[in-house]
């Protein structure tokens, strides 16, 4: 998943190419910033991919922690700092293993880390915003339906997470939005 | 040869004199403090003339408004000194303002905004060191479409609009870079050396500064914790050797695209 070149597209800050970015800074407020910095590009770099779950181990090697052209990486310890940093912005979440997100996680639990470059609030939002505009309150739709079907191409969350997309979707229920009902491959919603 | 009287009229004579002298004194001088304050009227009238025709340049150019700040300051006339009261009555604000309706005033205020949001920003990044360059060219990103152009003149100057309010923002010399100081803190001379040395090639090492310096290690490496410790420098240890020190203002040099140091 890697290649040489830090591009395919994706337009790096100017920290990613300062070497001591790579290194753990032991001046606290420094720390600070530099957990800022980390923050906001693995958001900007899963935004521009959309990638909706990391998995820690195979991103330590990936561009986005590892620059080849400066050969500077962040360790996998420093990983973990920048993840607890976004978790505690409410940026990422750990996949729990009985997490109804888990479902159909490769990797062990503890290492797939879900980045809300959007929160699954703001997901919510969305899908609120979408079911809203098209006229379908009242009508079901299945999950498929949403992250696949033809209507929703063009809208943000066609072909988002699963895992991610059960969040928002809860989210919606909680509200009294919507009703989930089905079985575990056949999940649909109404909304209302 | 003319004798002088001797008699007693002798001292009228020059008491009328000297006072004859002396109301002459005090009218020429009144003659020459009108015609200077004609002349200043008048240079002053001219000024504002030239300000309310050239208006718009000395917006939107900055060497042209670099060039006319310098003109006001050599005539002693401090374009920003403001008074206390920030209102528009002209008495009370700036000559820029009186001159301009404000606009160029408000310039400098605005651009001194900005800049003490950048330095806010960047503070913790960079211990409240930030070239003056950089600076600029943050603020310049910051601003919207089509706004003027700022030069680094620009900058200096609402650097001084700040100083009034305490708030420790200075223009500061190091080596041949110019930095704005956000940090009540001064660099030691030995802090200053490290600085610019770093200026060369983006980063120091201890052996860097040994050699190039003549320092003993143990000073090279306190300096190096004490500008640390003031977020000045950050600390790369994956170069396979010695650990580099770089300075945060490399972060802003090298663009996203570039190959880097």
């Amino acid at each position: 998943m890697a290649s040489t070149t830090p591009s395919e597209g994706f337009p790096f800050p100017r920290e990613y190419f300062f070497p001591a970015f790579f290194t753990r800074q032991p001046n606290l407020t420094i720390h600070h910033a530099q957990l800022t910095k980390w923050s906001s590009l693995v958001l900007a770099y899963a935004r521009h991919h959309r990638i909706f779950r990391l998995a820690l181990s195979a991103a330590a090697d990936s561009d986005l922690f590892y620059n080849r052209q400066l050969d500077r990486r962040l360790a996998p310890p420093d990983i973990r700092e920048v993840v607890d940093f976004m978790r505690k912005d409410g940026r990422a979440e750990y996949l729990q293993p009985g997490d109804a997100a888990a479902a159909g996680a490769g990797a062990g639990a503890g290492d797939v880390v879900l980045i809300y470059w959007r929160k699954p609030q703001e997901w919510a939002v969305l899908i609120e915003a979408y079911v809203d505009e098209t006229a379908q309150k009242g009508s079901v739709l299945t999950v498929y339906e949403l992250t696949e079907g033809e209507n929703t191409r063009g809208t943000e969350f066609h072909g988002m997470d699963n895992g991610v997309l059960m969040k928002a979707l809860n989210i919606l229920v909680k509200r009294g939005k919507a009703q989930i009902f089905g079985s575990e491959d056949s999940l649909g919603v109404k909304f209302f | 040869m003319s004798r002088k009287g001797v008699g007693i009229a002798a001292f009228d004579r020059s008491r009328i004199t000297s006072a004859q002298f002396a109301s002459h004194g005090s009218s020429l001088r009144a003659t020459n403090a009108q015609a200077l304050e004609t002349q200043l009227a008048v240079f002053r009238s001219l000024l504002q003339q030239f300000a309310a025709t050239h208006a718009k340049d000395i917006r939107s150019d900055p060497s042209f408004r670099a060039q006319f700040a310098r003109m006001c300051s050599a005539i002693g006339v401090d374009p920003l000194a403001s008074s206390n009261s920030h209102n528009s009555n002209s008495s009370g604000s700036s000559v820029w303002a009186q001159l301009l309706g404000k606009t160029v005033n408000d310039f400098y205020f605005e651009l001194a905004v900005r800049i003490v949001e950048v330095c806010g920003a960047t503070r913790a990044e960079n211990g409240g060191l930030i070239g003056l360059k950089e600076l600029r060219d943050r603020v310049s990103k910051g601003r919207m479409e089509g706004a003027d152009s700022i030069s680094d003149d620009d900058v200096r100057r609402a650097v001084e609009t700040l100083k009034p309010l305490g708030g420790s923002y200075a223009v500061v010399t190091v080596g041949r870079k110019e930095y704005v100081r956000s940090v009540p803190r001064e660099l030691s001379t030995d802090q200053a050396a490290v600085v610019e040395a770093a200026q060369v090639l983006g980063y120091v090492s201890v052996s860097m500064l040994r050699d190039n310096l003549g320092w003993e290690v143990a000073r090279c490496k306190t300096v190096i914790e004490d500008l640390m410790a003031g977020g000045m420098l950050w600390v790369d240890k994956q170069t396979k050797g010695e650990w580099e020190y770089w300075s945060p203002g490399v972060m802003a040099d090298t663009d996203g695209g570039d190959a880097g140091p």
